[in-house]
C-alpha cells in the first residue's frame, strides 16, 4: 500500500469531538464554551480551563479573526501534503478567545502578514469528510 | 544581602560521551558518562550517593539506571522530565541537595539516541507518528504542525512581521555559532558557514532553514554537583552555582498574548541573577539553550541584553561570535556542536568556567546558561562562575 492509499491518518471523530465535524459539514466553526464563564476552549476538554466548570458545551463561533502569526511548510511530513507544497501554517486568534492552529489557503505567501482579518473556509478530506481551514476576510 | 545558595555548590565533574552518530543504546551512554565524571571529579563510585536523571525524544532512561552503575548506597534519586529545561533543572536540585546534606555527590545525568541506523536525522523528532488517534489531535499533523519546528518558524515569523527582524539577522546566529564550533573538536558541524550559505540552505517551515534548527546527537553527558567546601579540594577548578531560577507557563492563547515573542526566560533570570547578587551587565558569556536561532534571540531579549523587539540588530556584526562583545554558545551550541538538550549549554559553560576551553575560551567570571522546553513554555537559568560568591 502505497503512502497515498493510507488513509489511516484520515479524522476519526469520537462522540467526544463529533460535534466539531459536524459542524465543518455544515459549513460553520463550532467549539466548546463555558456556559457558566462564557470561556471558549480547544481542543476538546471536559471542563473549562478557566474556571473548572464542567458545565461545558458545543457552541458556533463566528468563524473570524486575526492572524497570530504564520509559516510556509516545505516538506510533507504527512501523507495529506504530497504534492501540496508550500502549504501556508497559520494561528488564528478567533473573536471568541482562541488560537487556532490550522491552514490559511486562497492567498499568495508573500500577502500574509501578522494581524491581517481571516475568516473561515471549507476544505474535502478523500473520505468526504470536511475540516475548517482559514482565507483573508472577504468583506 | 547574601542568598544562602550563592556559591554553595559546584561543579566538580563532567562526563561527556562521543557524540552524533553513535549506534548505542541511551543506558549504555548514560553509564558511559556518569563513569567519565566520577574520574574527572577524581572520587570513587562509592562516594556517589545521588543521581538525577533526564532523557530526551526516545524516553530511553528510567529510573533503573542506577541498576546499571551499580549503585546501592544512593540517599537521593530521582527520574524528571522538563523537557529542555530539565538540565538547568538538575543542576537546582543537586545543588539544593549538597547544600543541606541530603547527598555529598549527585550526578545530573542526561542522554538519548535519537539517530537510528539507516534512519534520516530527524525521524524521531517528525517521523515514526501516529497519523490516527483522537481526531481533534490528528487534526494538528494534517494541517503540518509536526514536531516543534513549525511552532518556533512562527514564532520567529511574529517577531519579523511585528518588529522587522530579518532573516539576515537570524542567520547571524548560525554564522557565530558556526564559527565557534570550529575552534571546538566535540562540535559535529566545523566547517564555517557565510551568510550566503546560510540562506541558500534548504527550508523546512519558512523562515527557518534547515541551518537554523539544532543537530539531532546520540550521546551523553554527566555533570557532579558537590558542596562548594569539597569542589575545593577536588581534582578539577570549581565551577560555583552562584544562582538560578525556572520559569513556566502554558499557552491557551486566551492568557499569554505574546507568547511568541516573550517567554517565561525574562523572570527566571531576573531571579537567578538577584540569587547571584549579580547585574545583567557583570555577565561576561552566554551558554543559551538553542534549539533553533530564533530561541537564542529571544531568550537575549527576555534576558534583558537588548529591548524587546531589539534582538535582531544586536546579533549582528558578530557581537555573539569569536572575537565579538558578548561571547554566546561558545562550543557551537545545540545548532553546531551537539543537540544534548539542556546539557549542551551547562558542559560548555563548566569547560569554559574551569579555563579549559583552548583555543575558544572566552572571559569567565560570570557565565548564564538557559535551558528551554516546549514552545517556550518550561526553563531554567544558571549562573556559574569560577569564583564563589564575596
Amino acid at each position: 500500500m502505497s503512502k497515498s492509499e493510507d488513509e489511516s491518518w484520515l479524522p476519526k471523530p469520537s462522540s467526544r469531538t463529533a460535534p466539531f465535524f459536524e459542524a465543518a459539514s455544515e459549513g460553520k466553526l463550532r467549539l466548546q464554551c463555558c456556559d457558566d464563564c462564557g470561556t471558549w476552549t480547544f481542543p476538546y476538554r471536559e471542563r473549562c480551563q478557566h474556571c473548572g466548570s464542567r458545565s461545558i458545551v458545543w457552541r458556533d463561533a463566528s468563524g473570524r479573526g486575526t492572524l497570530y502569526s504564520h509559516g510556509l511548510l516545505q516538506r510533507a511530513y504527512h501523507p495529506r501534503h504530497e504534492d501540496r507544497l508550500p502549504i501556508i501554517l497559520a494561528q488564528v486568534d478567533v473573536t471568541e478567545g482562541v488560537r487556532l492552529s490550522t491552514n490559511l489557503v486562497d492567498v499568495e505567501p508573500d500577502a500574509v502578514k501578522v494581524g491581517m482579518e481571516v475568516e473561515v473556509a471549507f476544505e474535502s478530506l478523500p473520505d468526504g469528510s470536511i475540516i475548517p481551514v482559514f482565507r483573508p476576510a472577504t468583506d | 544581602m547574601n542568598h544562602p545558595m550563592n556559591g554553595a555548590a559546584a561543579v566538580s565533574g563532567l562526563g561527556m560521551t562521543e557524540m552524533g552518530r553513535v549506534y548505542r543504546s541511551t543506558i549504555d551512554l548514560a553509564s558511559e558518562a556518569v563513569y567519565l565524571a566520577i574520574d574527572d571529579a577524581g572520587i570513587d563510585k562509592s562516594e556517589l550517593d545521588g543521581l538525577l536523571i533526564n532523557t530526551g525524544i526516545t524516553r530511553g532512561l528510567d529510573l533503573h539506571l542506577h541498576v546499571a552503575l551499580g549503585l546501592q548506597e544512593l540517599n537521593l534519586l530521582t527520574f524528571m522530565q522538563g523537557y529542555g529545561s530539565s538540565a538547568g533543572q538538575m543542576i537546582q536540585y543537586a545543588a539544593m541537595a549538597v547544600a543541606n546534606g541530603l547527598a555529598k555527590n549527585v550526578a545530573c545525568v542526561f542522554a538519548d539516541a535519537p539517530l537510528v541506523d539507516g534512519q534520516r536525522t530527524g525521524a524521531s523528532y517528525s517521523g515514526g507518528r501516529r497519523f490516527g488517534g483522537d481526531a481533534l489531535s490528528s487534526l494538528h499533523g494534517l494541517y503540518g504542525f509536526t514536531g516543534a519546528i513549525p511552532m518556533f518558524a512562527m514564532a520567529a515569523q511574529r517577531h519579523m512581521d511585528l518588529f522587522g527582524t530579518t532573516r539576515d539577522q537570524l542567520g547571524q546566529i548560525a554564522v557565530s555559532q558556526r564559527a565557534w564550533a570550529g575552534l571546538n573538536e566535540r562540535a559535529t558541524k566545523r566547517e564555517p558557514i557565510t551568510l550566503s550559505e546560510y540562506h541558500d540552505s534548504p527550508w523546512v517551515v519558512e523562515p527557518f532553514h534547515v541551518l537554523d534548527c539544532c543537530l539531532v546527537s546520540n550521546g551523553a553527558i554527566c555533570v557532579i554537583v558537590t558542596s562548594a567546601e569539597q569542589a575545593r579540594d577536588g581534582q578539577q577548578p570549581p565551577v560555583y552555582i552562584r544562582g538560578f531560577a525556572q520559569g513556566h507557563r502554558h499557552d491557551t492563547g486566551q492568557t499569554v498574548p505574546d507568547s511568541a515573542i516573550r517567554g517565561p526566560g525574562s523572570r527566571s533570570a531576573s531571579r537567578a541573577l538577584a540569587m547571584a547578587d549579580a547585574s545583567l551587565g557583570e555577565i561576561t558569556q552566554c551558554q543559551l539553550y538553542d534549539c533553533y536561532t530564533y530561541t537564542v534571540l529571544v531568550t537575549l531579549e527576555d534576558y534583558g541584553f537588548c529591548e524587546k523587539g531589539e534582538g535582531g540588530a544586536f546579533v549582528e556584526n558578530g557581537r555573539l561570535g569569536p572575537g565579538g562583545a558578548l561571547p554566546t554558545n561558545t562550543g557551537g551550541g545545540e545548532l553546531s556542536s551537539y543537540y544534548m538538550w539542556g546539557m549542551t549549554p551547562i558542559s560548555e559553560a563548566v569547560i569554559q568556567g574551569r579555563g579549559q576551553a583552548g583555543e575558544r575560551q572566552s572571559s569567565n567570571d560570570l557565565i548564564i546558561c538557559s535551558g528551554n522546553g516546549g514552545m517556550l513554555n518550561y526553563h531554567s537559568t544558571v549562573v556559574l562562575s569560577p569564583e564563589t560568591a564575596s
